[in-house]
């Protein structure tokens, strides 16, 4: 690890930082993640242990692994609650992790100590989501750029003002508004802020955790293009965490696509949304409303149902229970829409999402501890058959239906 | 599906709110022709006024709010009948002018001609009362409202939440909100949104649903009373992708059922595309173009419309830089404002004709389509542009301008302006 600052920077204060650098070879990535896991834990209080409570794990990131390469820019997108943001702050070490390895520049993050340490959190950076909640109201605008210079002890005093109004200049903001409060600001100002702080220590890999989703659309357009044109200034790599495809398929040169704390999908942003593989990728791309007059023909199938919790998620594949296209035990001689159908039923059953008592007209059944008496199971399914589905079944499903049901009625 | 005749008609429409830092003119002389059965959108910028104008129609401004100008005709043939002894001027044909009636009438009129739907369902619910409950006061509200046939003379809804209306409850069952039908009622609405398993889900809290199912419940509430116009105040914001088709597609499929009037509110142009016949554009109070659907998308006139569409990352096809519009969204204080288009200082195509207010121009594609722009009359020629820095620092705080060099145009908090709008119950994010 060479302590000289061998990286090329166009700005005007190139070696007034000094990074850990980066000689790793070619092709060799920035950022490695192995297998990274991040569990929150529940019921883990000691007042919890003492009462016998078994804590319960959230399993936010679950086993992600990706790579980064220098100059490029990943997008990590998915649903609220699908663990990206997570992996962001997990791979920066501001959480610790609960397994896993991430490498940057060929050394394991989570295993630096003293002024290696000091280096990475130099050489990466994070811009929030939250421009309002993520500076300072107590300090001037000047200081929040200028801390991260104060607390890595870089250059003297008027080089530090010097760069920090460089900054400034650089994101769009006019130097004399160093004197100015955050919440003087609008959201699409602020955001520049957290920006120039982010960049005040010549970073070479930044974190955008959702950076423009508290923005309106022509503020975020304008953050955006700033990003990349400064990306392509400072050779900088980024890690983009958004909900939103578009602003994905617009920045990213690479895409992974995160559901219950897994990533199902990654590949070149132009592939992953011309041709996507994974059913969930494809049903997110049709659920996004395009702005255009033939939104209203379109062809879509949106997702049924909710994303699981983390704290237990779907065994087998997670996507399972909403996944539309499910496949059908080869054992059983079923069409796959047919299947579906069950796989849902059978899921709301298990999740007590259809209450049992009511099945069949008043007490036709006696539900005692969650099961009923054998004898009624045929025509209990066929109670509770009647109740859900619209068309009948063909009559030659019935009977494998009858063993699904049946399975998932005595279960619970 | 739609007939040609209007269902609810804004004339002159200000609303003010009156600040310390001044009057804020949230809309400002508004005009809104909707039809009977169509699902018109209004999109526009934090800020635009686009909320305060679905307020403004289902009359939920608070202080320092106040509806200053304007009229809004709705037509409703019995609604007239009953308003028309005792004020006849706010009576026209089968349309009654509801800001001339008594506040007990148009109090009256919410939940059973107009319903609401806000856009952050966690924080619209009470945590403390079951949905079941919940949905089941409306539909006995709406029930006893119905029962009690709009009256000027009718004593107010309020008296009937007194607190002493609250312990009487308790010993008489003819005075609680939660009966026997209106739970039934509750649970077929439920049903009705596609909360799976209502029976059960009807006893549950809020907080043991998750956003999507709650927006649904939040929807079953607003059709409680069968509204004829349904204001859906950026309904799909706080929800993920899939879970705002799934929320859309409900939307859509409630409209072709029952035949009601949606008024959407929302910034996201994908949205409008997908659910509206009509939109109008909103900036700075005033609705600067409007028209169908093709007339907004395809055919515009207005460059802010133009800006905004820009503005928006393509999920399929070219990649380029996004040209976005320069500046912030302006600030409404009164005193701030000049009457001028107000969209000039960020507008690329500036010229001196810009410099007074533009009235509403018919544009080409179809009879709806019309424009608060010069452009719609006249073709930009360089010769009448405004030099770059013609808004310059005199119109701001010297600080506040833009210090990129290849922009021209200036930054300005605006922030100030939305924080006393959104006090006043406009965005709530």
């Amino acid at each position: 690890m060479s302590s000289d600052d061998n990286r090329a920077t166009s700005s005007a204060d190139a070696g007034l930082v000094t990074g850990i650098g980066t000689d790793t070879p070619d092709g060799e990535p920035l950022v490695r993640v192995e297998n990274l896991k991040k569990y929150f834990w529940e019921n883990d209080s000691l007042l919890d242990r003492l009462l016998g409570d078994e804590p319960v794990a959230v399993q936010a990131v679950d086993g992600v692994s990706f790579e980064i390469h220098e100059g490029e820019t990943l997008g990590l997108v998915g649903e609220s609650g699908c663990g990206k943001s997570t992996t962001g702050e997990t791979l920066l070490r501001l959480q610790e992790p609960t397994d896993g390895r991430v490498e940057f520049g060929g050394t394991n993050v989570y295993e630096m100590a003293g002024s290696d340490l000091t280096a990475f959190r130099r050489d990466a950076q994070v811009v929030f989501q939250d421009p309002f909640s993520s500076l300072d109201p107590r300090m001037t605008i000047g200081d929040i750029v200028q801390q991260p210079l104060d607390i890595h002890d870089v250059g003297a005093d008027e080089e530090r003002r010097e760069r920090v109004r460089d900054l400034l200049e650089r994101v769009g903001l006019s130097v004399n508004q160093l004197d100015r409060y955050p919440h003087e600001f609008s959201g699409g100002q602020r955001q520049r802020i957290g920006i120039a702080r982010a960049l005040a220590l010549e970073p070479e890999f930044l974190v955008l955790d959702e950076p423009t989703s508290a923005l309106d659309v022509s503020v975020q357009a304008q953050v955006l293009n700033l990003l990349e044109d400064l990306q392509a200034e400072f050779d900088l790599t980024y890690l983009l965490i958004s909900h939103d495809l578009s602003v994905i398929r617009h920045i990213c040169d690479r895409v992974a696509v995160m559901y219950l704390g897994e990533i199902v999908e990654i590949g070149p942003v132009e592939e992953l949304f011309g041709d996507p593989k994974h059913p969930y990728t494809k049903a997110l791309l049709e659920s996004v409303p395009r702005a255009t007059t033939d939104e209203r023909e379109r062809d879509r199938e949106t997702l049924a149902g909710d994303v699981p919790s983390p704290r237990d998620p779907p065994s087998g594949c997670r996507f399972r229970t909403r996944c539309p296209a499910v496949i059908p035990p080869e054992e059983l001689d079923i069409d796959q829409e047919t299947y579906r159908e069950l796989m849902t039923v059978r899921e709301r059953i298990e999740s007590r999402d259809i209450s049992l008592e009511t099945v069949g007209g008043d007490d036709q059944f006696t539900v005692e501890d969650g099961s009923i008496p054998e004898a009624d199971v045929p025509s209990f399914v066929a109670a509770l058959k009647h109740r859900l589905f619209d068309d009948p079944l063909p009559p030659h499903h019935d009977e494998m239906c009858l063993r699904i049901e049946s399975t998932a009625v005595n279960r619970v | 599906m739609t007939d040609t005749d209007d269902i609810l008609r804004v004339n002159d429409l200000s609303t003010r709110f009156f600040t310390e830092q001044g009057q804020v003119n949230a809309v400002d002389e508004l005009e809104l022709r909707i039809e009977r059965g169509e699902v018109f959108g209004i999109v526009g910028e934090s800020g635009s006024g686009k909320s305060v104008t679905a307020r403004s129609v289902i009359d939920l401004i608070d202080a320092p709010g106040e509806i200053t100008d304007g009229e809004i005709w709705f037509d409703d043939a019995e609604l007239a009948e009953t308003v028309r002894e005792d004020s006849p001027d706010a009576v026209d044909g089968s349309f009654v002018d509801l800001l001339s009636v008594s506040p007990a009438v148009r109090q009256s009129l919410r939940g059973t001609s107009f319903s609401m739907i806000f856009q952050d369902p966690e924080s619209s619910f009470n945590p403390s009362l079951t949905v079941g409950e919940q949905l089941a006061e409306a539909v006995e509200v709406q029930r006893r409202a119905s029962a009690n046939p709009r009256s000027t003379k009718a004593k107010t809804d309020s008296a009937e939440y007194s607190f002493g209306n609250l312990l009487l409850s308790t010993v008489l069952p003819s005075q609680q909100f939660v009966t026997e039908e209106s739970r039934e009622r509750a649970i077929e609405l439920l049903e009705l949104v596609g909360i799976p398993d209502p029976v059960e889900r009807a006893g549950e809290y809020p907080h043991e649903y998750s956003g999507g199912m709650l927006q649904r419940a939040m929807i079953a509430q607003a059709l409680a009373g069968e509204p004829d116009v349904l204001i859906a105040d950026e309904p799909t914001t706080a929800l993920d992708v899939t879970i705002q088709a799934q929320i859309l597609d409900l939307l859509d499929d409630l409209q072709t059922e029952t035949g009601m009037t949606i008024l959407l509110i929302t910034h996201n142009l994908g949205v409008v595309a997908r659910m509206c016949d009509r939109v109008g554009v909103m900036y700075a109070g005033e609705i600067v173009e409007r028209g169908t659907l093709e007339d907004v998308f395809d055919d515009h006139v207005h460059p802010y419309t133009e800006g905004l569409l820009g503005s928006i990352p393509e999920l399929e096809g070219a990649n380029g830089q996004l040209e976005p519009i320069g500046g912030n969204v302006p600030s409404l204080l009164d005193h701030e404002m000049e009457d001028r288009c107000h969209f000039a200082d960020r507008c690329p195509m500036a010229m001196e004709d810009c410099l007074d207010h533009p009235p509403e121009f018919d544009a080409t594609g179809s009879e709806a389509h019309t424009v608060r722009c010069v452009l719609a009359t006249r073709s930009y020629t360089e010769r009448d542009a405004l030099p770059p820095n013609y808004f310059g620092d005199e119109e701001r705080p010297a600080g506040d301008k833009h210090a990129e060099p290849d922009r021209s145009d200036g930054e300005q908090p605006a922030e100030r302006t939305q924080t006393t709008i959104s006090d006043a119950g406009g965005e709530s994010r």
